[in-house]
C-alpha cells in the first residue's frame, strides 16, 4: 500500500507539472502520422512506392526490399529514441528528489512511519513505471503500426525498447545521488547530461589514453571509462540489435547497470543520514 | 534480541527494551532526553544548538516548548521526530528511538511552514499521507470527510492545496497530523496564520485531542496561547532548558490583588492611595499591590465599612509572557550568561530550521 501511493503520487506529479501529458501528445502525434499519413505500397516483397502526407515518393525500378527498409527504419528511430528519451526522460525526472526534499514537504513525508529507504526507492519505482510506461506506449505504438502495415515483426526493436529503460534507470539511479546530496534540481537534470556527452569521447578510451603525456593521465581517462555509464558504446550496439547485425556487448551493458546500482545506494545511504 | 545499551538504562521511570515499540500504556513517560546535543559545523564556525538538553514529557500532558526565534526549538522537536540526529545524547519516543520508522506509527506531526505537494487537492494529500501511515483505504474513506470537516474544510477538500491560504494550509496541516488518530502529537507554531477564530477552533481541537489521552508537545512563541493551553512548559534558551514547570507554577501569585466592586462602582482609588498603597485601575478594576494578608483584609473591611459591595478579589498570578522575558533576560545578562557561546543564530544547515 506504501509503495503503491508513493507510486501514484509520482505518477500525480508528472501529470500536474504536465510531462506526462506533453510526452503523449507527442508520441501519440508520431502514431497518427505514422498511421494515416504513411502509406507503403510493397511488390513481391520490396517497397514499391509511398505516400508521406499524400505526398508521392516513387522509387525507380525495383526498390528495395520491404524487410530491410523496416529494419533499417526501426534501427534508425532506435538510435534516435535512446538519445532523446533519456535526454527527455531526465529532464521530466529531474526534479523528483529536490521536490521531496523542499523544506516543509521532506518533514510531511520522512516522519511518517515508513522508512527512508523505502521512501526513497518507492519514488525510485514511481519513476521507472512513468518511463516504462511512456517507452510502451511509443515503442510498442511504433512496432504494432509498422509490423501490421508491413507484415514485417522485428522483436528486436521491442527488446530495445527494454535497452533503453535500463540505460535510462542507470542514469535515474546517478540523479538520485546527485539530487540526496545537493536538493539541486539544475545539477541533478545537468550532470547525467554531462556524463551522457562524456561516453562518446570515452568510448575511444584506448585512443585517448595512448595520445596522454603522461601515465597518470592515462590511467584517469580508463578509470573514467570503466567507471561511468557507456552510453555511447550501448548506443552504437542497439542499432546493430536492432538491425540484426550484431549482439550486445555485456561488458558496457553491464557496467552501466553497475554504476547506476551503485549510485542508487549511494543515494539511500545519504538520504537515510541526512538531517533535515 | 541484544543486550541493554548501558547509556539507556541511564533513563529513570522507564523500561527500556532496544528495538522494540513498547505499549504506551505501560510508559508513564512518553518522550525523554538526556543530555541531548545538537552542533552544526559551517564554514568551520560551531555552532550548537542544542546543549546538554534534559526533558520528560508525561503521557497525557500538554507540553509547551517555549524560547525565542534561534533557541533550538524547531531542532530539538526535528531530533524527537527522527529528522535529524542529536551529536551527544540520547533520546528515546515512547521507548524507542525515533529515527526507526515502525516507532513513529500514532505520532502526529504539524511542521512549522509545511509544504503540501501543490498538485494534490486537500483530500488527496491526506489520502496519500495516510496511505504512507498504513492507514487501510476504508479507514480512510471515512476519516478524511470527517477531519476535514473538523477543521473546517469540508467545502473545500477537493480544491487544489495549491490555491489555500496560509490559514488553510495550517487547518490542513492539523487535519494531517490528526489522521493516524495519534497518541503523541507534535505541533511546530499551530496557530501561525491563523485568524482568531481559526485559533479558537485549533485549540478546541487540541483540547478535545487531549482529553482522549492524547500527549500534545507544542512549540511555540505565542505564549498566550501556550499558557491556555499547556499543562507544563519548558523555556528553551540558547540551547539549554532553562526553565520547567507546570503553567500554574511559573505563573506563580504575586502580591498584587484584583479588586471589583458590585454594580460598576468605581473604587476610590486616591483615597487609597494615599493610605500608602500602591494601586493601578485596569478594565475598570483595581490592582492593588499589598505587603501581606493582613493589610488586604484591613482594605477589604474600610471598603465594607463605606457599604461598598465587593464582587471580586483575586490573586494577580504572573503572566507567561512576564516569566518568559524575565528568565530569558536573566540569562542573557546575569552569571550564567551564555553570550560569548557560538550560537546557532537560525536554522541548522542541512535543511534544518
Amino acid at each position: 500500500m506504501k509503495t503503491w501511493a508513493l507510486i501514484v503520487d509520482t505518477w500525480r506529479e508528472a501529470l500536474a507539472r504536465y510531462t506526462l501529458m506533453g510526452f503523449l501528445a507527442v508520441s501519440s502525434l508520431f502514431l497518427l502520422i505514422l498511421t494515416f499519413a504513411l502509406n507503403l505500397d510493397i511488390v513481391d516483397g520490396a517497397l514499391a512506392a509511398g505516400t508521406l502526407f499524400g505526398k508521392s515518393f516513387d522509387l525507380p525500378g525495383k526498390g528495395p526490399a520491404i524487410d530491410t527498409v523496416v529494419v533499417t527504419g526501426q534501427s534508425v528511430f532506435a538510435g534516435m529514441l535512446y538519445v532523446l528519451g533519456v535526454f527527455l526522460a531526465v529532464f521530466a525526472t529531474g526534479s523528483q528528489v529536490p521536490n521531496l526534499q523542499h523544506r516543509g514537504t521532506v518533514d510531511l513525508y520522512v516522519t511518517r512511519p515508513i522508512g527512508r529507504t523505502h521512501l526513497l526507492l518507492g519514488r525510485f519505482l514511481g519513476a521507472a513505471t512513468l518511463v516504462s510506461a511512456n517507452l510502451l506506449f511509443l515503442c510498442g505504438g511504433v512496432f504494432v503500426i509498422i509490423s501490421l502495415k508491413t507484415h514485417i515483426w522485428n522483436p528486436r526493436f521491442l527488446a530495445a525498447s527494454g535497452l533503453i529503460l535500463a540505460v535510462f534507470l542507470s542514469y535515474l539511479g546517478f540523479m538520485y545521488l546527485v539530487g540526496v546530496l545537493t536538493s539541486s534540481t539544475p545539477l541533478s537534470i545537468m550532470l547525467p547530461y554531462a556524463l551522457y556527452l562524456l561516453s562518446v569521447p570515452l568510448a575511444a578510451h584506448n585512443r585517448l589514453a595512448a595520445a596522454m603525456d603522461s601515465r597518470l593521465a592515462a590511467c584517469v581517462v580508463h578509470t573514467l571509462y570503466w567507471v561511468f555509464p557507456k552510453t555511447a558504446e550501448i548506443g552504437r550496439d542497439l542499432t546493430g540489435y536492432v538491425l540484426g547485425k550484431g549482439t550486445l556487448a555485456v561488458v558496457p551493458f553491464a557496467t552501466t547497470m553497475v554504476f547506476g546500482a551503485v549510485c542508487l545506494a549511494g543515494a539511500v545511504v545519504a538520504f537515510n543520514r541526512k538531517n533535515f | 534480541m541484544g543486550t541493554v545499551p548501558a547509556t539507556l538504562r541511564r533513563f529513570e521511570n522507564m523500561t527500556v527494551v532496544p528495538n522494540v515499540c513498547l505499549d504506551v500504556d505501560t510508559l508513564p513517560t512518553v518522550i525523554a532526553t538526556r543530555r541531548l546535543t545538537k552542533e552544526f559545523w559551517h564554514w568551520r564556525r560551531r555552532l550548537l544548538a542544542l546543549d546538554g538538553v534534559d526533558l520528560e514529557v508525561h503521557r497525557g500532558e500538554v507540553f509547551g516548548l517555549l524560547g525565542a526565534n534561534g533557541a533550538g526549538k524547531t531542532t530539538l522537536v526535528k531530533i524527537l521526530l527522527g529528522l535529524a540526529r542529536p551529536t551527544i545524547g540520547e533520546v528515546l519516543v515512547r521507548g524507542s528511538s525515533p529515527r526507526r520508522a515502525d516507532a513513529r506509527r500514532r505520532i502526529g506531526y504539524l511542521p512549522e511552514e509545511h509544504r503540501f505537494p501543490g498538485y494534490l487537492t486537500g483530500d488527496a494529500s491526506l489520502r496519500l499521507f495516510g496511505r504512507l501511515a498504513g492507514a487501510p483505504e476504508k479507514v480512510l474513506d471515512t476519516r478524511i470527510p470527517e477531519l476535514l470537516d473538523r477543521v473546517g474544510l469540508g467545502e473545500r477538500g477537493r480544491d487544489r492545496v495549491g490555491r489555500y491560504s496560509k490559514g488553510m494550509t495550517q487547518r490542513l496541516g492539523l487535519a494531517c497530523a490528526l489522521l493516524d488518530e495519534p497518541d503523541l502529537l507534535f505541533l511546530d507554531e499551530p496557530t501561525d496564520g491563523v485568524d482568531p477564530v481559526g485559533r479558537r477552533q485549533i485549540r478546541d481541537i487540541l483540547l478535545a485531542t487531549r482529553e482522549q489521552g492524547t500527549t500534545v508537545f507544542i512549540n511555540s512563541h505565542l505564549l498566550s496561547e501556550v499558557e491556555r493551553t499547556c499543562d507544563r512548559v519548558a523555556i528553551l534558551h540558547q540551547g539549554r532548558v532553562v526553565r520547567e514547570g507546570t503553567v500554574r507554577d511559573l505563573t506563580t501569585p504575586t502580591q498584587r490583588f484584583r479588586l471589583r466592586l458590585a454594580e460598576g462602582r468605581a473604587v476610590p482609588a486616591e483615597h487609597l492611595a494615599d493610605d500608602g498603597l500602591r494601586v493601578a485601575t485596569n478594565d475598570g478594576c483595581l490592582e492593588v499591590e499589598v505587603a501581606d494578608l493582613e493589610t488586604l483584609n484591613r482594605l477589604v473591611d474600610r471598603l465594607r465599612s463605606d457599604r461598598l459591595l465587593i464582587a471580586e478579589v483575586t490573586p494577580v498570578r504572573t503572566a507567561l509572557e512576564d516569566v518568559f522575558i524575565e528568565v530569558v533576560e536573566g540569562e542573557e545578562h546575569g552569571p550564567g550568561s551564555f553570550e560569548n557561546r557560538p550560537r546557532a543564530t537560525g536554522h541548522g544547515p542541512g535543511g534544518g530550521r
